[in-house]
């Protein structure tokens, strides 16, 4: 990498110094509080812990990995949390996208429209997720209001199979299309405009510019959104937390909830630990997937 | 349209080009800007509408939240349904606790972000890249896989229920040390050079002309992170279990759990104090906002 700053007026020994001095707050603050813990997941997800005693773990080998499949609850959890990001993760990108089509030139009123519908992403879950309580509550709520004023009698939506996970998923596309519109008016934007012209001008209709135009010049966005889109997914926490508490029973509860239940309830620590490497791993997995997969696509496309 | 969102690429963007297929004509167009609105208008309704309802409903009587069929406006304005909520709650300490948690973690993130991105754009030193590479790899690691651990720590530190827990293992940013790396390998050599000249060092150089300079970086960065940080629930949530030094959030969590269910002119008007800092914070800078979610975004 090219230095374009001249070490005029200070010593190479002074340089050194002030770099590392930068750097360490930093580094230091990351290694104790980040990088420590991640070694520490992989080493107590080998061991029999318990977090609340004083008794110091003990190896155990590969035993809370054989004990996770037959856990209650993980492999639901897994299941729960695989559905929630299969529907979550495309329709919220395709949502975005579709917004951003809507909205990439500019017209009267678009601005307002693009602040309105990107709002949900920047409130905090938990206050949002109140108010979506409310709406879709059975007594009162506006849901069911509009359920009765076609004579459907009041469905409690947050406690009863599938609606509970089905709304929890209708919440997370809610609150995060508009940071992925966000990204989609960028990518619309460096689009170069004689593309279009020169297209217009052979006769291409509108699916026709987007399919041959748009959509591989916005690939690399889209496999963003995706990549994040499943790894924000895997994690879901407050969205479950604040929402539906897990249930009904525990048909929402998630890897995440899963985890800190085996901790923090059960002071299973080797086993919850067991659980985080797992996640781990599938996050990593489902990445190197996508951009194995959907990223090489791009490449044919552009090529 | 000096508020609305603006994505700076007016320059990419040029006048349409005079319609070539004469078939198209100009009713058909207006059909198609007319179904535009629409559409619009609704997406806007789904995605503001909840917070209209929340603001409006934290105005009404516990009777007139529930009633059928809902009107829009409260009969009477209830601005006494605050007073209640930081009656029932103390929303008080917990906004305390969400601003010093708030911004104390944001300026730490800030200092050390333009600290360290400072060094890896513009000072040479041994293992350099090595360092700057093995941080960004902590962006791979969810913080969700290292909480188990590190709840257990801050235990042994005594950390739970503090400030210093809330603050201090939030601080270090590899979004923000990214940012600041990539504004300084961009920033003109000569300004400092001119410092230079003046014999003077290295951190007195950087406090007095760089930092300065990069006031721009700092400010959408720290808007970010604040935001970041007040809505930053999960790591509140396993930290904190005391009222003492619970925050909005959490607060908010444990008022619903105490409120029966029908008093929810009272909730919505909590949630209303949750969201409404953020909210201004965001129709305030949003332009800030949304550069900065472009340039983690897209690095």
């Amino acid at each position: 990498m090219e230095d374009k700053r001249s070490g005029g007026g200070v010593s190479r020994r002074e340089e050194i110094i002030a770099g590392y001095a930068f750097v360490a707050p930093t580094a230091v603050l990351l290694s104790l509080f980040y990088f420590v813990p991640l070694i520490e997941t992989f080493y107590y997800s080998f061991t029999k812990w318990d977090p609340a005693s004083v008794t110091p773990a003990h190896y155990v080998g590969l035993a809370n990995y054989r004990q996770l499949g037959g856990s209650v609850g993980f492999l639901p959890a897994v299941l729960h949390t695989l559905v929630y990001l299969a529907f979550t993760v495309p329709i919220s990108v395709a949502v975005g996208l579709g917004l951003a089509m809507l909205l990439n030139r500019p017209f009267r009123g678009s601005g307002i429209y693009r602040t309105l519908v990107f709002t949900p992403y920047i409130a905090p879950i938990v206050g949002s997720a109140l108010v979506f309580s409310y709406i879709l509550s059975p007594l009162g709520g506006i849901a069911n209001d509009l359920l009765s004023a076609f004579g459907i009698h009041p469905i409690n939506f947050l406690a009863e199979n599938p609606w509970a996970m089905i709304w929890l998923i209708i919440f997370s596309i809610w609150q995060v299309a508009g940071f992925n519109m966000v990204i989609y008016l960028a990518a619309l934007a460096s689009v170069p405009e004689v593309y279009y012209e020169a297209a217009e001008m052979d006769g291409a209709r509108f699916f026709a510019r987007f399919r041959h135009i748009t959509w591989p010049l916005i690939w690399p966005s889209t496999l963003f959104l995706l990549v994040i889109g499943v790894v924000n997914s895997i994690q879901v926490f407050t969205q479950v937390y604040a929402l539906t508490g897990g249930g009904p029973i525990d048909s929402t509860w998630t890897v995440i909830y899963w985890i800190y239940q085996e901790d923090f309830v059960y002071f299973n620590g080797g086993l919850a630990t067991a659980g985080s490497v797992v996640l781990f791993l599938v996050g990593m997995i489902l990445t190197l997937l996508q951009l194995r997969f959907l990223g090489r696509r791009r490449v044919e496309m552009m090529s | 349209m000096a508020t609305a969102l603006e994505l700076r690429s007016g320059r990419l963007r040029r006048p349409p080009a005079a319609p070539v297929r004469p078939r198209r004509g100009r009713r058909e167009r207006r059909v198609v800007v007319v179904a535009r609105h629409v559409v619009l208008i609704i997406a806007t309704a789904l995605f503001f509408g909840p917070f209209v309802w929340m603001i409006l409903t934290s105005l009404k009587s516990s009777s007139s939240a529930l009633v059928y069929p809902p009107t829009l406006l409260p009969h009477h304005w209830h601005f006494g349904n605050y007073l209640d909520v930081f009656r029932a709650a103390p929303f008080g300490t917990f906004y305390l606790n969400s601003i010093i948690q708030a911004v104390a973690s944001t300026i730490g993130q800030v200092v050390t972000s333009a600290l360290a991105g400072y060094a890896f754009a513009r000072l040479r030193f041994p293992g350099r890249q090595l360092i700057f590479f093995i941080l960004l790899g902590a962006l791979l690691v969810p913080f969700q896989v290292v909480f188990v651990p590190l709840v257990h720590l801050l235990a042994a530190l005594h950390w739970l229920n503090s400030y210093e827990g809330l603050i201090i293992p939030n601080i270090p940013s590899i979004f923000g040390a990214f940012l600041f790396r990539q504004f300084f390998m961009s920033f003109p050599a000569e300004l400092e050079d001119a410092a230079a000249v003046d014999g003077a060092g290295i951190l007195r150089r950087f406090i007095s002309v760089v930092a300065p300079l990069s006031r721009g970086t700092a400010g959408a960065f720290a808007i970010l992170a604040f935001i970041y940080n007040w809505n930053n629930f999960f790591y509140q949530f396993i930290i904190v279990n005391t009222n003492r030094y619970m925050t909005v959030q959490l607060g908010l969590v444990l008022f619903q759990s105490q409120q029966t269910a029908s008093e929810f002119n009272l909730l919505m008007a909590a949630s209303t104090i949750a969201v409404i800092p953020v909210l201004i914070v965001f129709l305030v800078f949003q332009r800030q906002i949304v550069r900065g979610i472009m340039l983690g975004g897209l690095k």
